[in-house]
């Protein structure tokens, strides 16, 4: 197949491992996968220090659930990346290890304190989910069967992150300060979640053609907008005046782009904002103290010729 | 079939029964927590994503359980804050076992340590099957329904670690720390309140009987694994137990870490998100 | 290895594919996902089968049912009502299946 052929006939889950593709589309699906995959092991990585933290038995274990889940979904993700042939997981969590692998904006930031944690687990899991519902009609087969799985689960995590944010603006009047101003803090960080607005995007064009993604950030932001200052009005919190965001009645907002940082954006971009340096590098300490064990299950691995051997009968 | 005469409810224990239930209850309840607490340090650091997810499992499965018999306490008076969030660090019952830290890739380590701990839980529980308390009778079941996955885990992967002299030395460098420690899971709160346990029916073994069995069990997997246990006596045990609310310094860190955010916020209630154990059960 | 996973949520099922797991052995794979793929979904039974151990045959190299008229296969092909509800559910399926395969 040449592009062509893919763009005429880029759908909901039209191609699959076995379609001989383009190796532009295959990079570009590989590109596109990674980052996903990427960012739910660094989501992970930022809120794993809350399940010590959480002040409940009951959210502990939510929280335990909640990080196992978003491992879960990188396995997933890696698993429709690697099904494009370009990289092996294995070149993919070493490129994140080495600051090469791509992620979300939102996960180069430090994450502190407990009043932080529904910025990531009620927007930026909010935000996550509205774009992985769209991503079930991905033209990738193996990245959409995978975000009927994620999204699945996803559920769980949003509403357990709106719980912690409504007992919080529902405690202490420190607990509810405090949640403002973490709130002002994540804000348009959150905002920036989509990326600057379409017509800056350099990415979008060519997998919108072939498919793999089905929205723009636009569209993706004004829905998010849509569903989420309303809650957070809802439980207290004051959208702070800036990013100016201008509601145009019609379910669509323009963002001011100029109140937004983008040089700490396209910083953060590039893997070269200090705290995100941090947590990339604290990762990376993890995953090479570990890699003993992986190098025990490969050899076990080849010995057994992958288990195929007959076993004693159990 | 329990031999000892049943126990009442919670309300019309004497003093004496109720020191007994609770001492067996908190000793339960505590190794389950801090086990499950240093089990989910390897969430995000486990060697693979696979291992990771079921390593996280097992820590969720022990932190229920701890849920379930810190639920047994709160038939006495006392809530969640106060059996887990106020209580002095130097008020718990745990195995030192469970409290040690792990040093930072040593998965060697937290492998060891479940199979030693899910080796001696499965006989503990065994033992409780019949306890003269309907109340602790009546949960281990389902306990002991998500414990099988546990050991087999831990074997699966000693088995495979025991394959490579390189790996097999890690898990060798792990037992000799452990094994000390590991003892202590069978050793006494106070040996009056043992002998009561043992006479009230609350359990159907002794420690001494426990740990007897225990040791069969683990001495000759673990040999035959190609490692050597120094198999003393009741001399290996370490001078803090945990059983006799002594601790090392690391679980005074791990408390104040654990308990920072309920202190920080003030809090003074512990958010319940699933339903009472008693109506689900 | 990768090692293709195959989940029955009700005993008396199919085994659907539902992922697959890294995994060193089959004992392993199994052990993993039953974590990975049994800890959510309602699941009575897993399969585990090493990837490259499947085969495939689809439809770029096979015609499915022949190229030519079989509509003899069919029992609405003979044009007597039904002689019991099963006949009836019998050939209700069928009329599904033949107008899935696109034969019409």
């Amino acid at each position: 197949m040449d592009i062509e052929q893919v763009k005429e006939r880029a759908g909901p889950r039209e191609f699959s491992p076995k379609d001989d593709l383009p190796e532009e589309y295959r990079k570009a699906a590989t590109r596109m996968i990674q980052f996903h995959a990427n960012s739910e092991i660094m989501g992970a990585y930022l809120e794993k220090p809350f399940i010590r933290q959480a002040p409940s038995l009951d959210r502990k274990l939510a929280f335990s659930a909640k990080v196992q889940d978003e491992i879960g979904h990188g396995q997933l993700l890696y698993r429709a990346a690697e099904s494009l042939g370009v990289k092996t997981r294995d070149e993919m969590l070493d490129e994140l290890a080495e600051g090469k692998g791509k992620f979300l904006n939102c996960f180069h930031y430090p994450m502190d304190s407990w009043v932080e944690t529904p910025m990531i687990a009620f927007f930026v899991d909010g935000a996550a989910m509205r774009r992985q519902a769209t991503l079930k009609q991905s033209s990738w087969e193996p990245y959409a069967h995978a975000m009927d799985k994620v999204c699945f689960e996803e559920g769980f995590h949003v509403k357990h992150g709106e719980a912690i944010l409504y007992e919080l603006m529902t405690g202490s009047k420190k607990e509810q300060e405090l949640t403002q101003e973490a709130f002002e803090e994540w804000w348009p960080r959150i905002i920036q979640f989509f990326g600057p607005t379409d017509d800056k995007s350099t990415h979008h064009d060519f997998s919108a053609d072939v498919g793999l993604k089905t929205m723009t950030n636009d569209e993706l932001r004004n829905a998010f907008l849509n569903a989420y200052v309303p809650k957070a009005e809802k439980y207290g919190l004051e959208i702070p005046d800036e990013p100016r965001i201008r509601d145009n009645g019609d379910s669509t907002y323009e963002v001011v782009e100029d109140d937004l940082d983008w040089d700490e954006f396209f910083t953060i971009a590039k893997n070269d904002y200090d705290p995100g340096k941090g947590q990339i590098d604290g990762r990376k300490q993890a995953q090479d103290a570990v890699e003993w064990v992986r190098e025990t299950l490969d050899s076990h691995e080849q010995r057994f010729a992958g288990g195929t051997q007959p076993q004693a009968a159990d | 079939m329990a031999s000892a005469e049943q126990l009442p409810g919670p309300n019309d224990l004497s003093d004496e029964e109720r020191e007994a239930v609770e001492t067996l209850l908190f000793r339960l309840a505590d190794d389950e927590f801090v086990l499950a607490e240093r089990y989910t340090e390897w969430q995000v650091r486990a060697p693979t994503l696979e291992s990771d997810l079921a390593l996280a499992n097992i820590a969720q499965d022990e932190l229920g359980h701890a849920r379930l018999w810190y639920d047994l306490l709160q038939d006495f008076g006392p809530d969640e804050p106060e059996l887990i969030w106020e209580r002095d660090p130097g008020e718990w019952y745990h195995s030192t076992l469970t409290e040690l830290p792990f040093e930072e890739g040593d998965w060697a380590d937290p492998i060891l340590r479940s199979y030693l701990y899910d080796a001696a839980e499965e006989i503990r529980l065994e033992a409780l099957e019949d306890s003269s308390y309907a109340r602790i009778r009546n949960r281990v079941g389902k306990v002991q329904g998500e414990e099988d996955y546990h050991l087999e885990h831990a074997q699966n992967w000693l088995e495979r670690l025991a394959e490579e002299e390189q790996s097999r030395e890690r898990v060798q460098t792990a037992l000799d720390r452990l094994w000390p420690h590991a003892q202590t899971i069978f050793a006494p709160t106070d040996e009056e309140v043992e002998e009561r346990i043992d006479d009230l029916g609350l359990r159907t073994k002794s420690l001494a009987e426990m740990r007897e069995e225990w040791r069969e069990t683990v001495v000759p997997y673990l040999e035959d694994l190609g490692l050597s246990v120094d198999a003393g006596g009741e001399t290996d045990l370490p001078e803090v137990t945990g059983r006799n609310l002594s601790h090392t310094d690391d679980w005074d860190d791990l408390w104040e870490d654990f308990t920072a955010t309920y202190r920080e916020l003030g809090r003074e209630e512990a958010t319940r998100i699933m339903k009472d154990p008693d109506e689900v059960e | 290895m990768i090692w293709e996973v195959f989940r029955q949520e009700q005993a008396g099922e199919y085994h659907t594919h539902c992922g697959n797991v890294h995994a060193p052995d089959r004992e392993m794979a199994l052990m993993f996902a039953e974590i990975q793929h049994g800890r959510r979904k309602p699941t009575n039974s897993l399969w585990v089968v090493p990837q490259k151990e499947i085969g495939e045959v689809d439809t770029e190299e096979a015609n499915f049912g022949g190229t030519t008229d079989k509509s003899y296969r069919w029992a609405q092909s003979y044009s007597f009502e039904a002689a019991a509800e099963e006949v009836a559910d019998s050939e209700s399926e069928q009329v599904q299946a033949e107008r899935q395969r696109g034969d019409d």
